[in-house]
């Protein structure tokens, strides 16, 4: 641990003086070229209390590495599920697309949240009673069929490479702009340190560092608004209802008086657009299809679902939801009063002040350095707790549900382990090399990770849990049909086909508005044509698990 | 004897009394579900339907709520707290379904 952080700091000391080339930003919204050396200190000070924790919260078995050992309690999950849920892209991006997209982008944050109430009411509790370890392996006892179990346990690793690929967007502004190091650097630095303590520690650790994590990442979040809500004319009581006078106030074309105090005729009517709901592209429908497939799919995340296997218990499960989502709230509630206040202060910017608007606070508001630094922790964690989520959850795909189920399952639990330390390194490989030739379309292939979680996932764990006759036939039919669909549509966007274009009639992002509900449909009809092919042991089997997900009583099964 | 059958329920038919009772909780809380993520925006695109520009201007984006434009913020605050309260009605709901089940002795799921 020591040897890394030296090895960081000399990495760092080298990258630094190279890394001086930063274009200049807008006036208020620019970020300072080069090596900071007191946010970077922090910085590395938060780090070395991550592998820290995970040292300490070192395991020895399968479950201390993949589900914590089941310790984990309401508030802490709940800080977990939010700092797993948390991305870097939620923490920096949202409040950027909220000051792109105006009310419509409103719709990500619904999306987002809403999907919880979905996860807690039709699955959380169900998946703590069946406490085994993966999705798939839910998936595929529910169904007993092992074709249903590698189907998920595929989807899970798409999910979770395609995913933590993104995160590096995030990981490496925020390293290039405080260790003024590139892009690659810092990609191969934050997968270093993500992967040191994944492999030290496991979820145990994962989960604690996240609770830390978390503590960081609100703070830094949260305490610029206060002083920016006065600079721009609030009490600084209460940002988060403060704003909306700005906001009104720039619906009626009143800026910050730094800039002229009232926006032209035509600046007015743009802002205006922004801030009515179908002024920024998009109707109802899309409004709609957005919202339902960002909620389908976020109650159909794997890394989420899995979360539910860490609690004691199913009331734990439940109230770590409650607490999650308030937890994640926090930060949506408070994205919207930085993408006001930007324009607010810049009305008529483009994307170049949309990706720094986070960042960029700390010096609009006059914190020091040294907060600068804090709030780099914070998105660095962000996106460090969310890729080793998002790890712990592909690796556990392969080792758990293909190797230790499928091909070995004679294997012992050391060996399951190894494999699973493997397989989470080899993981993390295929995400720095994504991440070092980032696809063109990389946030289009980021949106598909909902979709294909909402079209596949979804549909076969909802009736998995709540419909008896739903079978494997029925399920694998369900799967295909929803992975296929997700697919054709997103090739379809990338290759520019109309109607999978955002606004177009099956926008490749918000798919699952007619996806799913038919892929509901297709296993429920597949199924029920295909009852008589069951055979009775399956049959026995399935039922034991329906019996475990509803608390029913055991089946008295006469030899 | 002939072998125990299997057991059979769906959502909308549950098998057992304890499970008609979850449905029922799960019920009313995706009701309520149902009505925020899309009564609201549909709400506020038929109000708006009137505006000639097609930005959907209409008194919910004229009223003042908090200082904030009213469908502003029933999005961006209306529906996520309504979420959070949905998920504390459920846990409630959960509690005293198993204080009935249980008895003042029983933990639930423990």
């Amino acid at each position: 641990m020591k040897n890394f952080r030296v090895f960081g700091l000399t990495l760092v000391a080298l990258l630094g003086a190279t890394g001086l080339a930063f274009a200049a930003g807008e006036e208020i919204y620019q970020i300072q070229p080069g090596f900071k050396k007191t946010p970077a200190m922090i910085m590395l000070a938060t780090l070395a209390v991550y592998l820290g924790v995970g040292f300490f919260s070192k395991v020895s078995s399968p479950s201390g590495y993949w589900v914590a050992g089941r310790g984990i309690g309401k508030f802490g999950n709940g800080a977990a599920i939010a700092s797993d849920w948390m991305s870097a892209a939620s923490f920096m991006g949202v409040a950027g697309l909220l000051y792109l997209k105006g009310w419509f982008g409103l719709g990500y944050i619904i999306g987002w949240t809403g999907g919880y109430v979905l996860l807690l009411v039709l699955l959380a509790a169900q998946i703590r009673r069946f406490g085994k370890f993966t999705i798939a392996e839910f998936l595929g006892d529910r169904y007993d069929c092992h074709s249903v179990r590698l189907i998920a346990a595929t989807v899970t690793v798409i999910i979770a490479i395609t995913y933590a690929t993104a995160q590096f967007k995030g990981i490496g502004l925020v390293c290039g702009w405080i260790f003024g190091i590139d892009y690659n650097d810092s990609v191969l630095f934050a997968a270093g340190v993500t992967l040191t303590y994944m492999l030290i520690s496991g979820m145990t650790g994962v989960t604690r560092n996240q609770q830390i994590q978390y503590v960081i990442l609100i703070s830094a979040f949260l305490i610029p608004l206060w002083i920016l809500i006065e600079k721009a004319g609030g009490v600084g009581i209460l940002p988060q209802i403060e704003y909306g006078k700005i906001l009104s106030g720039l619906m009626e074309g009143e800026v910050s008086p730094a800039i002229g105090g009232a926006l032209t005729p035509e600046q007015l009517a743009t802002v205006r657009r922004e801030f009515l709901p179908w002024g920024t592209g998009g109707n109802i429908y899309h409004f709609i299809a957005l919202v339902f497939t960002l909620m389908i799919g976020t109650a159909g995340l794997p890394h989420i679902m899995v979360r539910f296997y860490t609690v004691k218990n199913e009331d734990v499960a439940r109230k770590s939801v409650l607490w999650g989502l308030f937890f994640i709230g926090l930060l949506y509630w408070s994205s919207p009063v930085y993408a006001v206040l930007g324009k607010f202060w810049h009305p008529m910017g483009g994307t170049e002040v949309a990706d720094i608007i986070i960042l960029s606070a700390p010096e609009r508001a006059g914190l020091g350095s040294a907060f600068l630094g804090y709030l780099a922790s914070g998105a660095l964690a962000a996106g460090i707790s969310t890729v080793a989520g998002l790890l712990v959850a592909g690796a556990s795909a392969v080792a758990h549900d293909w190797y230790a189920t499928v091909f070995r399952p004679d294997s012992s639990e050391g060996q399951q382990l190894f494999i699973g330390r493997v397989f989470t390194a080899v993981l993390c490989l295929i995400v720095i090399v994504t991440a070092l030739n980032p696809p063109a379309l990389i946030a289009q292939i980021v949106a598909m990770a909902f979709a294909v979680a909402g079209n596949t996932i979804f549909p076969a764990a909802v009736l998995a849990v709540w419909y008896s006759r739903s079978n494997k036939y029925g399920a694998i039919a369900g799967m295909i049909w929803g992975l296929t669909m997700t697919l054709l549509a997103m090739s379809g966007w990338i290759l520019r086909v109309p109607a999978f274009q955002a606004d177009g009639i099956l926008p490749a992002t918000s798919s699952a508005l007619i996806v799913a509900p038919l892929a509901f449909v297709i296993n429920i009809v597949v199924s029920n044509l295909t009852t008589d092919k069951i055979t009775e042991e399956s049959r026995a089997k399935m039922d034991n698990v329906l019996r475990k997900l509803h608390n029913l009583p055991g089946r008295v099964d006469t030899p | 004897m002939s072998p125990p059958k299997e057991v059979q329920f769906s959502f909308f038919r549950p098998a057992t009394e304890s499970m008609r009772r979850e449905v029922r909780t799960a019920s009313t809380v995706l009701l309520f579900w149902f009505f925020l993520s899309f009564g609201i925006p549909v709400a506020i695109w038929l109000a708006g339907l009137g505006d000639p520009s097609g930005l959907g201007e209409s008194f919910l984006t004229r009223a003042r709520f908090l200082g904030f434009p009213l469908h502003y913020w029933l999005i961006a605050q209306g529906c996520t707290i309504g979420y959070v309260l949905l998920c504390k009605l459920y846990c409630l709901l959960c509690d005293r379904r198993f204080r009935h089940a249980s008895g003042p002795a029983g933990r639930p799921g423990a």
